[in-house]
């Protein structure tokens, strides 16, 4: 149960440290709450965790663990009737205090989402490079048409779009599942975040177009320094991206560590469970080991 | 080698599509191309590929669902495409299907015994022991609370929904179950019991899988041979750790190495840290 009403968040003592070892991000005691008719019923229960500048953060849960309700709010994006509380800090700045005028600055400058679907994602009606120009002219004034679509240009071919200078006057439905995705990458890359935040991005994929974009968000990593965080409820796929994983249950942070500690010596229960469970491509075939949950009697 | 039950030789399907071809000629897209497979009894044949290799339509012309455009069905040594009237009925009580989605699959206003004794009732067969006693002890095989039998799909979870389709299936005693992603909507602790459930049944049973899947880690934990499809064709046949050890085909090969994995040497890690826990306990009581 979280309190009836929305509470300030407390004041957040000045860091002690300079800017540059400040986390880029810094979440505490961040709830999500939604109100039904038997009470109020929390999504996610005070989860905390810092992430370093550059570094790569992996929150896996299964359905209903609260991994996408923690990016929606950290991009105050939670549907209506969430009530949020707690600390979100982009490099020192409290973005729970923000009015929406600011914090639509902050989204897609400063922090970008790549989501599961691209075509949902993308309006229909628009050229791709109308979509990815626009939002930079969106976010940065002064800007022609003319740069703003060079810049498009830019961004595709950065993403390894073949033919961009073509490709930027065609509409989404003439991209492939995986090159949508790249066009929405693109599209975040444009705007240098600081933060890109990717939930599911490959869920939806095909396994050899999920490497690609895998290997894709690796060499935006490498190449801008930007953070990432990484949604995700593919133990396999979290293993090769993320250098910090979270795991959640139902709301709750179950572990935190390093992704080499949580596969290596995992100490919740839940944890362990979860990685017995994940079928292996390269290990020994045998009974896939499962603990008693709902589904067993 | 046990006999095939079935066997599949040169599937076609072509479907028509929007817009015509040269000379007014309808164009036609070609899902599936000179397919030919074996399932044998009791094994499990798992058709793997990504989306728009055909696997799935493959599944349905094997089921019956949608007709061929040329090639030969055989089961259990009869021409399925012949079949009609008795026979065709009797065929799709040998066949059954489980598909990705239980809840989209099983009728929503259906209390659980009226959809696992459907398939009897539909072919006019009797229900042994009474619809009552014969969905209890179903429910019971699947792994689910035999006196939840008056409740709806809604209100079972993901995983519980995937057991009644599975023992929707298994009531007509089926000599071959088609899973077409049966399991590739479930979470992954779900996922690996139905798994494990399916395993066993076959065990139990002694009935044939073909089981279409785009997750080769799952496939690789359930399947007997492996058959890997793309763009309408099957490119490798073989046993399945031949094709996962030693994959001959390039398309195969890539498929394999686009899978994501979690490093082997921080799962022998893991191992010895939970061997060292587990002494720890024992050292402990």
């Amino acid at each position: 149960m979280s309190t009836p009403e929305t509470t300030a968040p407390e004041p957040i003592a000045p860091d002690a440290g300079t800017a540059a070892d400040r986390p880029l991000l810094r979440v505490r005691d961040l709830t999500v709450s939604f109100t039904t008719a038997t009470g109020d019923v929390d999504v996610v229960k005070r989860l905390g965790f810092d992430l370093p500048r550059g570094g790569a953060l992996g929150i896996v849960g299964e359905s209903g663990s609260g991994k996408s309700m923690t990016s929606l709010a950290i991009m105050d994006l939670l549907p209506k009737g969430a009530k949020r509380t707690g600390s979100i800090e982009l490099d020192g700045t409290e973005l729970t205090g923000l009015r929406e005028r600011q914090m639509q600055a902050v989204r897609g400058d400063r922090i970008a989402m790549v989501f599961q679907d691209p075509l949902s994602s993308l309006n229909p009606y628009y050229t791709v490079g109308t979509q990815i120009a626009e939002a930079y002219r969106a976010h940065r004034t002064g800007v022609t048409r003319r740069q703003a679509r060079r810049i498009a240009i830019e961004a595709m071919e950065r993403v390894h779009i073949q033919d961009a200078a073509r490709r930027v006057d065609h509409y989404p439905h003439q991209f492939s599942g995986g090159m949508r995705q790249r066009v929405m990458i693109a599209m975040t890359l444009s705007m240098e975040p600081d933060l890109i935040i990717a939930d599911e991005p490959t869920t939806a994929l095909d396994v050899t177009v999920q490497a690609q974009i895998l290997d894709l968000l690796a060499e935006i990593r490498r190449d801008t320094g930007a953070g990432l965080i990484l949604i995700t409820h593919d133990l396999a796929v979290v293993s090769e991206v993320a250098d910090q994983i979270i795991v959640m249950r139902g709301g709750d942070l179950v572990e935190q560590g390093t992704a080499e500690r949580i596969f290596c010596d995992p100490q919740a229960d839940y944890t362990r469970m979860l990685l017995d469970a994940v079928p292996r491509i390269d290990d020994e075939i045998g009974q896939l080991r499962t603990i008693t949950t709902e589904e067993d009697r | 080698m046990s006999e095939p039950l079935l066997r599949a030789a040169n599937l076609v399907k072509e479907f028509a599509v929007r817009g015509n071809g040269l000379l007014g000629t309808a164009a036609r897209f070609r899902a599936v191309d000179d397919v030919s497979l074996e399932v044998r009894t009791g094994e499990t044949l798992a058709l793997v590929g990504e989306s728009g290799s055909g696997k799935s339509t493959t599944a349905r012309l094997i089921a019956r669902l949608i007709d061929t455009t040329s090639g030969t069905i055989e089961f259990a040594g009869r021409e399925v495409h012949a079949l009609t009237g008795r026979d065709l009925h009797a065929y799709r009580g040998e066949v059954q299907v489980v598909f990705q989605d239980p809840y989209s699959s099983l009728n929503p206003k259906h209390s659980v015994e009226r959809i696992v004794t459907a398939p009897l009732v539909y072919q006019k067969r009797p229900v042994p022991g009474g619809a009552r006693a014969f969905t209890k002890e179903l429910m019971e095989r699947v792994g689910l609370d035999p006196d939840h039998s008056a409740r709806f799909p809604a209100q079972f979870s993901g995983g519980q929904a995937q057991r009644i389709g599975i023992a929707r299936a298994l009531a007509v005693s089926p000599r071959l179950i088609i899973a077409d992603e049966a399991v590739s909507a479930l979470d992954v602790s779900v996922q690996a019991q139905v798994v494990n459930l399916l395993r066993r049944l076959q065990d139990e049973e002694g009935f044939s899988y073909l089981f279409i899947a785009h997750d080769l880690a799952v496939v690789r934990q359930i399947a007997t041979r492996v058959a890997v499809m793309n763009g309408g064709r099957i490119v490798e046949t073989g046993d399945r750790d031949q094709v996962f050890g030693d994959p001959q085909d390039p398309y195969t090969r890539k498929l394999l190495a686009a899978v994501p994995r979690i490093r082997p040497e921080w799962d022998a890690a893991r191992r010895r840290n939970e061997r060292a826990r587990t002494e720890r306990q024992e050292a402990a009581t």
